[in-house]
């Protein structure tokens, strides 16, 4: 375990550092003086753009630049926005939690439905449940998922008017962000003044649940299909059917002796989705006015704030790599043969 | 070469019965026993006629713009004209002729970038099963690092380089699909490194390219030509979510991802503003996705389970 917890530390770190070469290259690949892109149409004196060019160390030889860099990285430092003077890191923190809360309620819901539907379509396999299924899921593998978010606000918020089209939460309720995930403050603050934030957990669920409905299509898809396919493969082994044969209930060879081995590739897809998710955040929260790091990003982008966009790119893909890297070990734990496999 | 020749002739002066079908048909065959397959076929075969013959069959110019029908809805709604099919935009453009437009777009940056990620990701991942020490190794990494990252927060950062723009955009889906192709070739081709076949072929004198593009890369087709068609349709999606994010094509172009970015503002007014350019995206892609199911199921039987 030792040894295979080292291997896989030891691809993480060059991975990592190829990522913070990647983003140190990606601000000088930008055609044209950096300088010029960053303050827009004004124009600078040349002392002022000397001045800048030291003061982000542009006039540094490359190699010094990355060194500078990766140094700067190691301590802490991820640079400050060029639009609101506040440290990249501070800005990610605190926007960083509403982005988490919508991916967890969305890998929530794609998980939930996803292994009930695949298993219900693996076990009646051929009906037309089965059938459903499938092309539901190839649907939502399809989905273009910015204009199904379109269309669900259209339909539950402008149509029926069951949710709000956009934000985290209701202006009226006073609420103080404390932990930072919406359902958590909106409850506290619900049970510390009654009379004044009635209703606050209510909304705030309101509004997280079209937008993780539409960030969790896809991840559905991906387990609902791979459910199926990972238990018709084990209901053809032959322990479940020996299991059957001895005459255990079907629901005692469904949940104990098939879904424990058919669940081991459906762990990984379903930690593979975090990159999904992350990708996804930018479109879901675009559309959903979501304050998160994708909309964050996507403005920054707007707006040329080079520091924001370099950092911000750099700090997602850490947290991608990061959770590949904890799945990939508790899948060594789940599974002895890709611990010792070579 | 002249014993390639010689050897049919002979096995079919043995056994004169059996008539194998040609590899087209036997292709066919497989293809056509899935029906979603072959509707999905049928589908894009619509979108190819579109995209060929936008001009003759598109009632209007895309960028036209109609000052008296701001908004018009699609003729069977209420309030619809029988000269607007599906209806008009909030400038007046027809949108059924933007949409037969968009298919050439769609087709175009799909194509260009499947075929600008496929010919070095074959390249590389083939360099990389022939020298896996050196090359290898950093090739696989330079993959890993690109993988960490989120294909579509990857094409955006691309595009906060490049600008927006139609060319950039294909740049960017095609740097965004190349590691798959990359480790799809790479392991495919390192299986068949390890055959008889390519030994023998060595031991008689065959040079590194011909190894490479005659004898291995020929065995290694089924799979990529199965991911180019998924990659096709993922590269439709992320064009038309990077249109949507106003980072791609420009608008007055009639892209089908450009066409929604503005949609927002009419969810509440004008549905079929929202709700057409959408539709066409979903069509296409889940058509491409039926298809790219069929074929391989008709070219790589092994992989039919592993769906």
């Amino acid at each position: 375990m030792f040894s295979f917890l080292l291997r896989r530390i030891g691809v993480l770190i060059p991975t990592f550092l190829g990522i913070t070469l990647l983003t140190f290259t990606l601000i000088r690949l930008i055609p044209g003086d950096p300088i010029e892109v960053m303050v827009g149409e004004r124009s600078l004196s040349p002392t002022l753009h000397a001045a800048a060019m030291k003061r982000l160390g542009l006039d540094q030889p490359i190699a010094t630049q990355y060194m500078n860099y990766l140094g700067q990285l190691l301590h802490g430092n991820l640079g400050t926005s060029l639009k609101t003077q506040e440290n990249v890191w501070v800005e990610f923190k605190t926007l960083f939690p509403a982005t988490l809360e919508l991916a967890l309620a969305a890998l929530a819901f794609a998980t939930i439905v996803g292994l009930l539907a695949g298993i219900i379509a693996a076990i009646k396999r051929g009906s037309i449940f089965d059938h459903g299924v499938m092309t539901i899921s190839l649907t939502g593998f399809s989905m273009p998922i910015f204009w199904w978010g379109l269309i669900l606000i259209m339909l539950f918020s402008v149509l029926l008017g069951w949710t709000p089209v956009s934000g985290r939460l209701d202006l009226a309720f006073d609420v103080q962000p404390q932990t930072g995930f919406m359902l958590i403050d909106a409850w506290r603050a619900e049970l510390a003044d009654p009379s004044l934030n009635a209703g606050a957990f209510k909304d705030a669920v309101k509004h997280l649940i079209l937008p993780a409905i539409v960030l969790g299509t896809i991840p559905l898809a991906v387990i609902a299909r791979m459910t199926r396919s990972s238990m018709l493969e084990v209901l053809r082994e032959d322990y479940v059917r020996t299991a059957r044969a001895k005459g255990l209930s079907p629901a005692r060879v469904i949940f104990v002796h098939t879904l424990r081995n058919a669940l081991i590739p459906v762990l990984t897809v379903i930690g593979l989705q975090v990159g999904t998710l992350m990708g996804g955040a930018v479109l879901t929260e675009t559309i959903f006015s979501w304050p998160g790091i994708g909309k964050w990003l996507i403005d920054a982008i707007g707006r040329r704030d080079y520091p924001v966009v370099q950092n911000g790119i750099l700090l997602v893909a850490s947290l991608v790599i990061l959770t590949n890297f904890i799945v990939d070990i508790l899948y060594g734990i789940a599974n002895p043969r890709i611990r010792h496999a070579k | 070469m002249a014993n390639a020749k010689t050897l049919p002739t002979m096995a079919v002066a043995e056994e004169p019965v059996i008539n194998y079908p040609s590899p087209l048909k036997e292709f066919w065959l497989g293809f056509s026993h899935n029906k979603g397959a072959v509707a999905g076929l049928a589908f894009i075969c619509l979108i190819v006629i579109c995209a060929l013959f936008a001009p003759w069959l598109a009632p209007y110019s895309p960028i036209e713009q109609f000052r008296d029908h701001l908004l018009t809805p699609p003729s069977w709604a209420q309030g619809g004209s029988s000269a607007f099919l599906l209806g008009t935009d909030e400038v007046g453009r027809d949108i059924l002729s933007r949409l037969i437009h968009g298919a050439r777009l769609s087709l175009l940056i799909g194509l260009s970038s499947v075929v600008m990620s496929l010919v070095p990701g074959i390249l590389m991942g083939l360099l990389a099963a022939f020298f896996p020490r050196w090359i290898g190794q950093g090739i696989m990494r330079l993959m890993d690092i690109m993988m960490a990252l989120p294909s579509l927060l990857l094409a955006v950062a691309i595009m906060a380089i490049l600008g927006p723009g139609l060319i950039n955009a294909m740049i960017a889906i095609a740097v965004v699909s190349l590691p798959a192709y990359v480790r799809l070739t790479r392991a495919s081709a390192m299986t068949e490194l390890n055959k008889d076949y390519v030994t023998a072929s060595r031991v008689a004198g065959a040079g590194l390219f011909r190894l490479m593009l005659i004898t291995v890369l020929p065995n290694c087709m089924a799979p990529l030509i199965v991911h180019a068609t998924m990659s096709f349709s993922s590269a439709i999606l992320e064009i038309a979510a990077l249109g949507f994010l106003g980072m791609g094509v420009q608008p007055p172009t009639p892209e089908w991802g450009t066409m929604l970015a503005s949609a927002r503002d009419y969810i509440e007014s004008a549905w079929w503003v929202v709700t057409l350019p959408g539709l066409t995206i979903l069509l296409s892609v889940l058509a491409i996705n039926l298809m790219g199911d069929g074929l391989r199921d008709a070219l790589d039987p092994k992989l039919k389970r592993a769906a």
